[in-house]
């Protein structure tokens, strides 16, 4: 950890010494000659189906665009914008990086990366055609497009079946409510020897879309412009909620860095995570035991807020015409047949629903897969994940995470716990003059 | 032959063997996990249910393992000979010369170890790109050829090596060089051994550098081959326990040859 802080820190120290970033220029109409294009993927950075599924991808694309070159680059994903940076630093300038929500704003502010209203124009308007609007919305900052959502997923719960039916419970009848969470997890704990429920919101593995998930589907907000507002009434109600899970016992006790791990080992029985993981659950429960995915639970009759787990596309070329290899690059990395890839080999959904039914693309997968639906229908409440702004926007995230692990799994009264960190956070947040 | 126990002994001896399990179980579980099918990859047995080598096949096929190993193996060896060329000169000069600022300069080479290289990398990174040496092995060796802890150490060994022995060379006109190499390194190679395993070991696991330098699966280390199997949305814990078994042998080879030396290394310094 120490090291990954001092890895960031220094990049970003010497990008912010004024290093800089050249001004854009006018994207070039098209592309005449050979040129090469770095893309930056964290998937490129892992063995196995999303390594392979990428590189199909971008072999395609070099097939279709012979005068394009893509360079591929992996890094993991806590690791890939420290790369980016020390490249730009370098003089290395990236050209299309796929990025994490939470350094969105960064991105846009900081990092270079180009607002697409801008670079491309009328093209972004063609593009965007059958796209879903809440996706798109998802890489907007101030009013812009900066980010194309690329591999992204909303929190969905997976429930072991065999679980549910040692407790007692029906597992043709899953939880929806919170309360219904709070009953199914007692009897759990009650009945068997296994756990009832954990949301992959807290520990070492990013779970903070699965927190403002719970917290948005309440009503609360994490902030409202820079004014961080985690600890207010919905938001801390809804961290309220989670604490009298765990005192009920419904709540699992385990490692929070292992809550994976737990439910593939066949001991949880409600697992609140992305449904990027499915696959994985999916192989793990193969001939150990049956499971089931579910939308997430709501606040009473309240509709759930699901936000987005994953990442969005930038560009970062400053030359016209890599601007114009890289808009095609991200374009194809965010089209039909791109999407198609992205949702039945690696496990994320697409940006454009018209290719569930097509027979096409999707159609005979989904139905091969209706584990898929659940997610399928929350893309139409699908609300943005909210990303935070200046150059401390990790340590506000960090700070408001570490609060809501302290008020769920610690023995302080939640709402002081909140409001303490809240105050302090608000210290490292840019004001609005 | 009778044996016969003691509370001291017993106590000893329970210890040890508590210690050794301690810094064996973990081994033999990374090896056991490495063969279990991904069906069973979570059962808690001594033993896997079904015996299976579908992993390291898996590892071979998902990344240019050998290649890696090769390359790490490289990178490391060069990184140890580098580390013991330049903190044997460097000691030989700082034990056997008086010169002005000597101590000053043993002072911020010894300051300079408290420096983490976190700190360093990226102007190494900037000052790497601009030499041409990014997905090169010379780039990934060039900043740690010379290290403060290495030149530390055989100052101290070289201060314990008798003067008298040095004295009568010098009176037989041997120069500089050839006391260093014909008088010195001979009766130095233990702590020589000890120094350059520790070096290719604290090399071979090195991750952060190489992550930053290397942008081609091909020319990459196997730390980075390990870390594949590891992600946000889960680790792939049969091939990564397979893939962390190859990676552990030659560091266990190179052990095994040099053991004798490195033991007798740690227990004259301890003896001292």
């Amino acid at each position: 950890m120490l090291r990954r802080t001092l890895m960031s820190t220094g990049a970003a120290a010497l990008v912010f010494a004024g290093l800089g970033l050249p001004s854009s220029a006018q994207m070039a109409e098209e592309i005449t000659e050979p040129v090469t294009v770095t893309f930056y993927s964290y998937n490129l950075a892992t063995a196995g189906q999303r390594n392979d599924a990428t590189m199909e991808m971008l072999n395609k694309f070099m097939e279709d665009n012979p005068l394009i070159t893509v360079e591929p680059i992996g890094a993991p994903s806590n690791e890939i914008l420290s790369r980016v940076q020390a490249d730009i630093v370098a003089g290395q300038q990236p050209d299309v990086a796929q990025l994490v929500f939470r350094d969105l704003i960064y991105a846009a502010h900081d990092l270079g990366a180009e607002a697409l209203e801008d670079l491309a124009k009328d093209e972004l308007a063609q593009h965007s055609e059958g796209m879903v609007e809440n996706g798109l919305e998802l890489g907007r900052v101030d009013g812009k497009t900066y980010g194309l959502a690329y591999t992204f997923s909303t929190p969905v719960m997976f429930i072991n079946k065999d679980i549910f039916r040692e407790a007692g419970l029906d597992p043709q009848t899953p939880p929806r409510t919170w309360e219904e969470v709070k009953a199914a997890g007692i009897a759990i704990q009650k009945n068997t020897n296994y756990h009832g429920f954990f949301p992959g919101a807290f520990g070492p593995i990013d779970g903070t879309f699965v927190y403002q998930s719970i917290v948005m589907s309440n009503g609360g907000r994490v902030r409202e412009g820079n004014k961080l507002t985690f600890a207010d009434d919905g938001a801390a109600d809804a961290v309220a909620m989670l604490r009298d899970l765990r005192d009920s016992g419904a709540y699992a006790d385990i490692d929070v860095a292992a809550h994976m791990d737990t439910f593939s080992a066949g001991k949880l029985g409600m697992f609140l995570f992305t449904s990027a993981v499915q696959n994985s659950f999916s192989n793990a429960a193969e001939g150990n035991f049956e499971m089931d995915v579910v939308a997430m639970p709501s606040f009473g009759d309240k509709p759930t807020a699901p936000t987005n787990s994953g990442s969005a596309l930038y560009v970062l070329s400053k030359d016209p015409v890599q601007q114009r290899a890289a808009w095609e690059l991200m374009k194809f990395l965010t089209s039909k047949y791109a999407y198609t890839q992205i949702t039945s080999k690696i496990g994320y959904l697409p940006l454009r629903l018209d290719i569930v039914n097509d027979p096409k693309y999707l159609k005979d997968w989904v139905e091969a897969n209706p584990l898929i639906r659940p997610n399928l229908e929350q893309l139409e409440r699908l609300t943005a994940n909210v990303a935070f702004a200046g150059p401390n926007y990790r340590q506000v995230e960090n700070m408001m995470k570490d609060a809501a692990t302290a008020a769920v799994l610690g023995d302080d009264d939640p709402y002081e716990v909140l409001s303490a960190a809240q105050d302090e956070a608000q210290k490292l947040m840019p004001s609005d003059d | 032959m009778t044996i016969r126990f003691s509370p001291k002994g017993i106590l000893t001896h329970g210890t040890m063997i508590l210690l050794s399990l301690t810094a064996v179980v973990p081994i033999c579980w990374m090896v056991v996990t490495s063969l279990r099918p991904a069906t069973g990859i979570f059962e808690a047995t001594l033993w896997p249910s079904e015996v299976t080598f579908d992993n390291y096949v898996y590892v071979f096929d998902a990344i240019p393992m050998l290649r890696m190993l090769w390359n790490t193996f490289v990178m490391a060896s060069a990184t140890a000979i580098a580390q013991v060329l330049t903190g044997l000169t460097a000691a030989y000069a700082l034990t056997r010369w008086r010169f002005r600022g000597g101590k000053a300069v043993q002072a911020l080479i010894a300051l300079s170890w408290l420096v983490p290289f976190q700190v360093t990398m990226i102007p190494n990174y900037v000052l790497s790109t601009k030499l041409g040496l990014l997905n090169t092995i010379t780039g990934l060796v060039l900043p740690n050829a010379a290290a403060a802890f290495a030149v530390l150490l055989l100052v101290n060994a070289m201060r314990s090596f008798p003067r008298q022995v040095i004295e009568a060379a010098r009176m037989d006109d041997a120069g500089h060089w050839r006391i260093l190499w014909q008088i010195i390194v001979p009766n130095l190679r233990a702590p020589l051994a000890s120094l350059g395993v520790l070096a290719f070991i604290s090399a071979w696991n090195e991750y952060f550098w190489p992550l930053l330098l290397i942008r081609r699966m091909d020319d990459a280390v196997v730390q980075i081959g390990l870390q594949m199997f590891m992600s946000q949305e889960g680790n792939q814990w049969g091939p990564l326990m397979a893939a962390a078994t190859l990676a552990s042998l030659p560091v266990l080879a190179i052990y095994l040859v040099l053991h004798r030396q490195i033991i007798e290394s740690f227990m004259k310094s301890g003896i001292k």
